[in-house]
């Protein structure tokens, strides 16, 4: 019962999406999180929802700081990507320390996204 | 219309059963006098596409609307709904009526429900203060010809909401469209079942027939000899993996949506800028009778045959005098033109996805994630995936493949690949993950794997497989024969007796029941393995199996089907009965939760 009532609050800022207000979906997503953490099967979905906290108030800040709403409900992997596309390489050097991207998938995407900038040049030297 | 496919050859009278729907909703609509507004909501209208034509329809005095939360326009005075019952589509219809009652319209409403009528709809009309305005009534359609061995139930949740929601209406609802089935064609009397679903189905079939009996004094033949229900449950592999035959590649790149594909006009060959173009897909068009089946391998050979013999015969046309019949001949070749042209276009748009590497390369490490010998380098080229983005669904196919025949992941890379997957694509998918998690199709290592004895014990992997012409299922997978056809070739031959160590490593019981005359209690005596000659119908036709597939079969399976009718040794004829046709993206996409 718990859990479903956790559930329900993580579908709920699902609904408002793209909606301004942010503040209130990160609040509830924070009392899914603390919910689910009361229960020990459910420590990765707590873990999940702490993330998504989290990626969701930089994602703020990052729209604020570029003028651009491009990042709410974007994915880590695409937030990053977006950074590195923008050049705002210390960005996405800072949400990758953050999430703690592991090398591996690190690499994939500033191929990626250096390529869709068809930055060869660092891509290069990289 | 071609879209509604010829069920004269059917081994079955698919005909009559589709006369029989056809003939009700006629009823329905003439006893609503005078021009009228006929609604269909838009999950319905194409199965009612594939039963009536819309010419009738118009006869009828019927205007023709689908179903949207817009007030409706129209002249007519008398609308009629046909929907499913479905709470949102209430919520449509009550807005309608409440536009029309601010406006001052008086309308007759009426409300068919397909196929029967749900309390909890009622309810909300009863809350919006409208039912006392509506006539209701139902429309019995519970099963629809796909084509002339394929029926399906249309219920594309099915297995969705067996496994994750723990609602099983749908088996109550196969039951009661089996049972129907019984009314026309007589009580079958062999009926086998693998998993949960199929057996609960069997228990309500036996009750229906215990309540509401048919008489099986009207018939001297008994026309379906077997019935065999089989759970998707039971083999959540052979979806996941890429079909290979020509109409299950078909379905997986452009997806076959009731009978028929809608592609961009400039693959068809036409010039038409931006217009997409409906393909109807079924045995009414002969050539593709002959090679939907095929490995998509042997269909390019086939056409390119084809296409040179018709050459050649144009070739000695215009350079030699020919008789009169020999002209014949050549003009009702020309006749299968337009087909040959329909698929050739469609072929060779096909193999712009299949030359690919990263196509045959998928392919590779499907072979090897089903060989279940090298667990590391499929955990590394799945993480690959995701690191590189890849479309959702397809890495999913992947990973679940992986956890079923592995029997979950160790707990490490479990976590770590759910985390990997909600940074790729997003914290919103953590409810389709979870989804998944319950019905178990991605999930923890909790014992050791049976995949191996189950693989080895029914031959799933066959070496060397011909696809040209081949001699065993596994040729609609290059190489791979589906588990679920697999049981059921054995159910066919021997029942399950036989394989009983096998079946209890699958999921959920399996059951044997003999139903006999009036008893309503089943015998669960062994049955006697089926002799061809007892069972053979007087008129030389073969008896018939027909296989329920709870939860969905995909085309591939089909065509396996298919191909053991077809050969000498089997003494049945074989119909498919199905949820829905699916693919492993369509069944995976039931998956999701629609947020927002």
């Amino acid at each position: 019962l718990l859990w479903k009532e956790s559930w329900e609050m993580g579908k709920n800022p699902m609904a408002s999406k793209g909606s301004p207000l942010h503040g209130p979906r990160i609040k509830l997503i924070e009392k899914a999180q603390s919910l689910f953490a009361e229960t020990k099967e459910h420590t990765f979905e707590s873990k999940a929802a702490e993330e998504h906290a989290k990626l969701l108030r930089i994602q703020h800040e990052l729209e604020v700081s570029t003028k651009q709403a491009i990042f709410v409900d974007s994915s880590i992997s695409d937030t990053i990507r977006t950074c590195i596309v923008l050049g705002n390489h210390r960005a996405a050097m800072r949400v990758k320390a953050e999430f703690k991207v592991s090398e591996k998938r690190w690499y994939w995407l500033k191929v990626f996204a250096l390529a869709t900038i068809r930055d060869w040049d660092a891509l290069e030297k990289f | 219309m071609a879209q509604i496919p010829n069920l004269d050859n059917s081994p079955l009278n698919l005909k009559a059963l589709r006369d029989q729907s056809q003939k009700e909703l006629v009823n329905i609509l003439r006893s609503i006098r005078g021009k009228k507004c006929l609604v269909i909501d838009k999950k319905l209208s194409g199965s009612i596409s594939l039963v009536i034509q819309t010419s009738i329809l118009v006869e009828h005095g019927v205007e023709l609307r689908l179903l949207s939360p817009e007030p409706l326009q129209t002249e007519c005075t008398k609308v009629v709904y046909l929907v499913h019952s479905n709470l949102n589509l209430m919520s449509f219809i009550c807005s309608h009526i409440h536009s029309d009652v601010t406006k001052g319209l008086q309308r007759e409403y009426h409300i068919y429900f397909v196929p029967h009528r749900g309390v909890d709809c009622e309810k909300i009309l009863e809350e919006e203060k409208v039912h006392h305005l509506i006539s209701i009534g139902e429309y019995p359609l519970y099963m629809i010809p796909m084509d002339e061995d394929v029926l399906s139930f249309e219920l594309d949740y099915s297995n969705k909401e067996c496994q994750v929601d723990g609602n099983t209406s749908s088996l109550w609802h196969i039951a009661k469209a089996l049972h129907k089935l019984e009314f026309s064609f007589g009580v079958i009397p062999n009926v086998r079942a693998k998993g949960k679903a199929s057996v609960r189905v069997a228990d309500i079939l036996n009750r229906m027939q215990a309540e509401e009996p048919v008489n099986l004094s009207d018939r001297s033949t008994l026309e379906i000899n077997t019935l065999i229900l089989i759970d998707r449950e039971v083999d959540m592999v052979t979806p996941m993996c890429s079909q290979l035959t020509y109409e299950g590649l078909l379905d997986e790149l452009l997806h076959i949506n009731n009978g028929s594909v809608e592609v961009e006009s400039a693959i068809m060959g036409v010039q038409q800028e931006g217009k997409k173009i409906k393909v109807p897909l079924n045995s009414s068009d002969k050539l593709f009778k002959e090679i939907r089946d095929l490995n998509f391998e042997v269909v390019v050979q086939v056409l390119r045959q084809k296409a040179t013999a018709m050459k050649q015969d144009y070739t000695e046309m215009t350079t030699s005098d020919q008789s009169v019949s020999e002209l014949k001949d050549f003009v009702r070749k020309l006749n299968s033109l337009p087909e040959m042209t329909r698929h050739i276009n469609l072929a060779q748009h096909l193999s712009t996805f299949t030359s690919k590497q990263s196509f045959l390369g998928r392919l590779d490490m499907e072979h090897t994630i089903v060989e279940a010998q090298s667990y590391d380098i499929c955990f590394e080229y799945i993480e690959e995936s995701i690191h590189k983005q890849e479309p959702l669904v397809s890495v999913l196919r992947l990973l679940i493949l992986l956890s079923v025949t592995n029997y979950g992941l160790p707990k490490k890379h479990f976590d770590y690949l759910r985390r990997e997957l909600l940074h790729s694509y997003g914290f919103e998918h953590i409810a389709l993950l979870n989804n998944l998690e319950k019905a178990g199709l991605l999930k923890k290592q909790e014992t050791k794997s049976n995949w191996p004895t189950i693989k080895r014990a029914l031959q799933l992997v066959v070496e060397d497989t011909d696809t040209a012409n081949p001699n065993d299922i596994a040729y609609v997978f290059s190489g791979y024969a589906p588990l679920s056809i697999r049981l059921v070739q054995h159910a066919v031959r021997s029942g399950w007796r036989p394989i009983e160590e096998i079946l209890k490593l699958l999921p959920g019981p399996h059951s044997e029941t003999k139903r006999g005359g009036f008893s309503s209690s089943p015998s669960y005596d062994t049955l006697q393995g089926a002799s061809a000659a007892v069972n053979k119908v007087a008129d030389g036709r073969r008896s018939l199996v027909l296989i329920v597939f709870i939860g969905g079969v995909t085309f591939a399976e089909i065509a396996a089907l298919r191909f053991l009718s077809a050969q000498e040794s089997m003494a049945y004829d074989l119909i498919v009965a199905t949820t829905k046709i699916i693919s492993g993206n369509t069944l995976i996409e039931t998956y999701m939760e629609n947020m927002g």
